[in-house]
Order: C-alpha cells, then structure tokens, then sequence
C-alpha cells in the first residue's frame, strides 16, 4: 500500500532549516492498522501530510498503491487523495461557516456523489459519532471533544481505503475515545488501512503494529517487526531498542 | 458542482456584507458609467435603416471651377444646386429619387382652434416616403401629377395631425402653411428614430420633420430654405429667380439604385450630365468628382459619431478599469482570510481546478450583481441625460443588445479582476494550514 524510501523533509524558513523527516523509510501492507507514537514535534503530523500527499517532500520515493508519487501533477494526486485517503486532522479542521452537516458533506462532494446517498452516509456518520441531533449546528455550538468526533464522521463518511488520523482521540474522555478506536477497528476489519498517531500508549497498545517516530527517523524496531506482539507499548519497545 | 460554488458564494457574501456590497457597488457604477456612454454611442452608430441602408446613396457633385476648393473632405459639395436637382429628377434615372430641403412654415388651422405655430416642414419628391420606408397611416403620397403641376398637398406626421385633427383621419381637410391651403393627402409615422441621417446638415439627432410637401412647389410658391446655403462663386443674386439659377448650393438630393448595375448606369448618366454641362461652362474642372455614399458611408463622411463620442466612451472604460483595479484589492484580501479552509478543501479532495473555480464563480456572480446594478444606474443615467439634453432624447436609451451586454462585460470583467486573487488561493499549500490550529 504505502512504500516510503529515504524520504527527506526540510523546512526552510529565514532563520532556521528543520529537518522534519531524515531519511525516513516505511512500508504499510493493505489492511494494517498502525500506531504511530512519538515526542511532540518528532515530525509525525509531517509525516501523515507527506503520506496523504498534502506536502511534496525534499528527496525520496514514495509509492502509494504502486503509483510512484512524486511522478504525478496536483490534479491527479488530488483525485488519488479525493478516491483514496480519509483524513482526521490534528485541529479538527472543520469549516465554521458550514454547519455538521454540510461539513461532512465537503469530501463526499468534491467525490461527485448523488444528493440521496450523501444524505444516507452523513446522516450515519454523525449518528456513528453521537451526534445526530446536532446536524444543524455551527462547529462553534460544539465542544472540542463534539468537534473531534464531527472530523472524524467526515473521514469516515468518504469511506477511504486509507485512514490517516493524527489524534482523533486527543480530546475525547477515555470512554469516548475507545468508543471511536472501536469504530476505526470496525473499519480496519472492513479492509481499510488505518495509520493513527496517538499519544495514548493504551490505545497505541490495542493497534496491531506500533512505529516510532524519533527526531524524524522511525525508531529502529527490526527485532519486533517479524513478530508483531500486541502487548508491547511503544515505551517498552524504546526501552528494549535501548538495551540492545 | 456549480451549484455548490454558488451556494458557497452566496454564503460568502453573507459573512462580509458589507465588503461585498462595496464591491458590487464599485462594479455597478463602473457599468453604469460604461453602459451610459456606450449606449448613446451605440445608438449614434447604429444604421438606421438596415433594410435599405446599402441602396440608398447620397449624391454630390463638384460644381465649381477649377481652384476652387469646399471645405469637406474630398473638395465636394454636400449638396446640390437648385437647378441641377430639378434636372435630375425631371431625368429621374434612378429606381427612385427625392431632391429634398429644409424649409418652415406657422401651421394653422385658420380658425380660432389653434394657434399658429412655427415648425420645421421638408419640400421633397414623392418618391421620399417609399425610399425611407415611411409607414403610412392614412393616405398616401401625392400623385406624380401633384408634384408635375405643383400642387398643395401635404403629408402630416401622425403626432401633428393629431394635434391639429384630433383622432379622426384627416385626409381630404386642409391645412395653412403660412397663408397657402394645403389638402391632407397622408398621415405617417415619424420618418427616423433617432438618427436623422437624410440630411445632417442642422444637428445629427434632431426629431424628423412633421410636415412634408412636393418639392416643386419650392419654385411656385418662392419658398426660402430654413437649412445651409454655400456659394463659391461672385453671382448677382437678388431675386428669388436668380437664386434658383445661380451656382448656390443648398438642396439635399438622395437616389435609390437597387442593383450594382443600376448604380453603374447611374453614373455613366452622371458622367454624361456633368459633360453636357461643361459645354454650357459649368463644372469647369478637368476631372470635375461626382460621388455617390450609402447610408452609412454618409453618416460617416459626416461625423455623426464624433472624436469626443469616442473618447468619452473610452474614458469610461478606463474608469471601469480604475473600478476593477480596487476590486482586486479587496478580493485578494477576501480570499487569502480563506486559505485555511480552502487548504482543508483541498485535504478533503477538492484539485485546485475545483477550488479555482470555486472563486471564479463568487466573482462572476459578484459581476452578476454589479451588472444588474449597474443596469439600473445607467438607466438613471440615461433619463438624467434626456432631461437635460432634450436634442439626446432619442439616443439616451438602452436598447436589447445594450441591456444584454451590461452583465457580460460585467462579469467578464469581474473575472479578469478575480483570476489573479483565485490563482492565489488555490495554490497555497494546505499542509501549511492544517498544523497551526
Ligand atoms: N510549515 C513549517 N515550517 C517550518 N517548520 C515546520 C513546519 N511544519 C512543521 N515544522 C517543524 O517540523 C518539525 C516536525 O513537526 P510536526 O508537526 O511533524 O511534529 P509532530 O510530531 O506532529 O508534533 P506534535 O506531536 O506536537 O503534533 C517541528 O520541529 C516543526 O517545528
Ligand atoms: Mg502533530
């Protein structure tokens, strides 16, 4: 699915060069749902925005789906993004002047999908999230943690093949946010691939595969990789990279 | 999805009220400006019989001696001398003829129910009303032998006659002209619109004339012209007699010559005249110039549309652009406040195509509006013009193609002004966006 290989990212700006991403490299097989821990500014969110094609990066290769990225224009990634990848976004990212409806609406539009099913899947979504009877109103009648689940029922509401999600938990009571990892299992069971970087080691705990992000490189974890165990925290995994 | 642009404009328009109707403010007076002098332009140039405005041709003739010059354009007079109009009509070579002039009479009933009033009336053939497809009313035309035989008949514009007749038809009742009866013969509508193109000579745009009569009651009735009259030569002109055989020019002359052969025949009989007038010593010249102008050539060679028309018109385009150019300003401002939502946009699927598009449909439906706006402020300023300067009255209009083309230059216009803002918009990088919030 997702084939990343030296993949460098370098921001410029007048004062300093950050070296978000050094020599990244990643493989993400169709169907796998992946954790991504790290410190803050570690270069994660670089990352998801590189992996959904909303950044062009400074050196590298990058292949989604067997397309070799770095090859197309902006309209046709634009359409890979628009057919392929669901995005929840660190800041939620809703539009104020739309109300919940008409937020979830905004990807299923630019899809070029009927009025009669967009209606079905928004209504479901938002129901899927709890907040149904709230379709009318502005993202500012909402709570954060309302908010949130609002960005998440839009990723969903595309159904993508490819989730990236950056925190969609971050906000959310601990009863919340194992309602919505039940839901991304729900959706990673119906085949999509879920990459969700979350600071919460007992969500990262319940997804099959955790990465590392450290100082833009993936934390080396080889040892663990050929026998992925459900019981190992991203901490554990650090601490025994460290004893070896 | 176009649908969806507009939905969104509309909802953008809302959130800035007041920005966006200074814009579509600042586009309505642009237009309105712009229409104004476009239509009067418009209406200036416009041909005014399109029918017919390739067969009817204005005639000169280069009477004069050689050395002398005229003060046209081609050194040829623009009319004609009295005795050479009555010659060619008498001669009547072409499919139809009217010599014409500018004459006045008080028209009166001469009894007590009306005043006596002063007004313009046109001496011409018979053959006027059908080559400038007068519509008739009631009656028609004189007969060839009224107009042989000098006989006072008269047609009325249909405002006039109901002004002296009331509804009723009038022909068969007499009229003065002065102190001549005249018998009713017809009733038309006015002759012109707004140009009066069959003789420019007195102001391009003034009303039509309202009386009409046969043109050689001229010389029976010793009728003076109310019109130019240009001489060049030193001539003993006295009498009323002597006027109409001296070398003064002053009578307007138009032919209809339907066919390119007709007009070939027509001026190998000029070019005959003008010979067998060289051997009683006229046209002493070695190449005396005859020329022939159709409708438009004439309104042309007349400068019916002047120097000034134009520049005004052009001024007024500028002053749209200097309109256009503090739209763009406000519009890049509008549209970079939106960045962040156009970079989730953009996350959520939408290609840049789509989102400038999206743009480009909130500025055209912003000339939309300033167009419509616009409309209304050029029509205000269309009456303003007809109050003031009654002589514009027929040419201060919007007619269909004005009225149309008001909301295209508009919102072709607006779109020049937004392609600059919406090509900044859409090419922000979205990541940037999405992390600082
Ligand atoms: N547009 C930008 N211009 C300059 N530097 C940037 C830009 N975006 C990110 N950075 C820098 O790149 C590094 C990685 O940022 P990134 O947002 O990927 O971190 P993160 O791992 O998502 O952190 P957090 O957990 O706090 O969200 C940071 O040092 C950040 O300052
Ligand atoms: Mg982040």
């Amino acid at each position: 699915m997702i084939k990343m290989n030296n993949i460098n990212k370098v921001y410029q700006t007048e004062m300093v060069q950050t070296h978000a991403l050094r020599d990244f490299n990643l493989e993400v097989e169709q169907g796998e749902f992946i954790a991504v821990t790290g410190p803050s500014g570690s270069g994660k969110t670089t990352f998801l925005n590189i992996a959904g094609m909303l950044e062009p990066f400074s050196s590298g290769t990058y292949e989604l789906d067997g397309i070799d990225v770095g090859k197309l224009n902006d309209n046709q990634r634009a359409d890979l993004r628009n057919q392929k990848i669901g995005f929840i976004f660190q800041g939620f990212n809703l539009i104020p002047d739309l109300n919940l409806y008409e937020n979830v609406e905004v990807p299923l539009r630019y899809r070029g999908i009927k009025s009669a099913e967009r209606r079905k899947r928004i209504e479901r979504c938002l129901e899927l999230v709890g907040l149904g009877a709230r379709a009318k109103h502005l993202p500012q009648q909402l709570s954060g943690g309302q908010q949130q689940r609002v960005a998440i029922a839009r990723a969903l509401a595309g159904e993508p093949r490819f989730l990236l999600a950056d925190e969609p938990t971050g906000n959310l009571d601990s009863l919340m946010a194992r309602q919505v990892m039940e839901i991304l299992e729900e959706i990673n069971r119906e085949g999509a691939t879920i990459v969700m970087v979350t600071h919460d080691p007992e969500l990262a705990r319940r997804a099959p595969r955790n990465i590392q992000v450290v100082d833009g490189q993936l934390a080396d974890f080889s040892l663990y990789q050929g026998a992925p165990n459900k019981e190992q925290t991203a901490g554990d995994i650090a601490a025994r990279a460290a004893e070896a | 999805m176009l649908w969806y642009y507009v939905d969104l404009s509309w909802r953008s328009f809302k959130r800035t009220p007041l920005v966006s109707a200074l814009m579509v403010i600042a586009i309505a007076i642009g237009i309105g400006i712009t229409m104004t002098t476009l239509s009067v332009y418009h209406m200036m140039s416009a041909d005014p019989i399109p029918s017919k405005s390739e067969q009817l041709f204005a005639l000169q003739l280069q009477t004069m001696d050689e050395g002398e010059g005229w003060f046209t354009k081609d050194d040829i007079p623009y009319q004609l001398t009295f005795k050479d109009a009555q010659r060619l009509m008498t001669d009547a070579k072409g499919d139809a003829q009217a010599a014409m002039v500018r004459t006045g009479f008080a028209v009166h009933l001469g009894d007590e129910s009306n005043a006596p009033k002063l007004m313009d009336a046109r001496a011409t053939g018979r053959d006027f009303f059908s080559m400038f497809n007068a519509q008739f009313i009631h009656g028609g035309p004189w007969s060839q032998s009224d107009e042989d035989n000098a006989v006072n008949k008269v047609v009325l514009e249909r405002s006039l006659s109901e002004e002296l007749f009331g509804e009723t038809n009038p022909v068969g009742k007499t009229v003065f002209l002065d102190k001549f009866l005249f018998e009713v013969v017809g009733v038309i509508e006015p002759v012109t619109e707004h140009t009066k193109y069959y003789d420019l000579n007195n102001g391009s745009f003034k009303r039509p004339e309202r009386v009409f009569y046969p043109f050689s009651l001229v010389k029976e009735l010793e009728i003076g012209t109310w019109g130019n009259s240009n001489g060049w030569k030193r001539e003993m002109v006295t009498t009323f007699k002597q006027r109409l055989d001296s070398e003064i020019v002053w009578i307007q002359y138009w032919v209809q010559l339907d066919s390119p052969e007709s007009k070939a025949n027509y001026e190998q009989y000029l070019k005959g005249y003008i010979q067998e007038q060289q051997k009683i010593g006229r046209f002493a010249r070695k190449e005396p110039k005859y020329s022939l102008r159709d409708v438009n050539q004439w309104m042309e060679y007349n400068e019916v549309v002047s120097e000034d028309n134009k520049i005004l018109v052009l001024l007024s385009f500028m002053f749209l652009a200097v309109c256009l150019a503090n739209i763009l300003g406000l519009l890049l401002a509008k549209f970079m406040r939106r960045a962040p939502e156009v970079g989730v946009r953009r996350a959520l699927g939408a290609s840049k195509t789509q989102v400038f598009f999206q743009h480009l449909v909130e500025v055209g439906l912003l000339g939309l509006f300033g167009g419509l706006l616009g409309i209304l402020l050029a029509q205000l300023c269309l009456w303003g013009v007809r109050e003031s300067y009654s002589y514009y009255s027929a040419l201060a209009k919007m007619d269909f193609l004005m009225l149309a083309s008001a909301p295209i230059i508009a919102i072709v216009a607006c779109i020049l002004a937004g392609l600059l803002p919406a090509w900044q918009v859409c090419r922000t990088n979205p990541a940037y966006y999405l992390k600082t919030q």
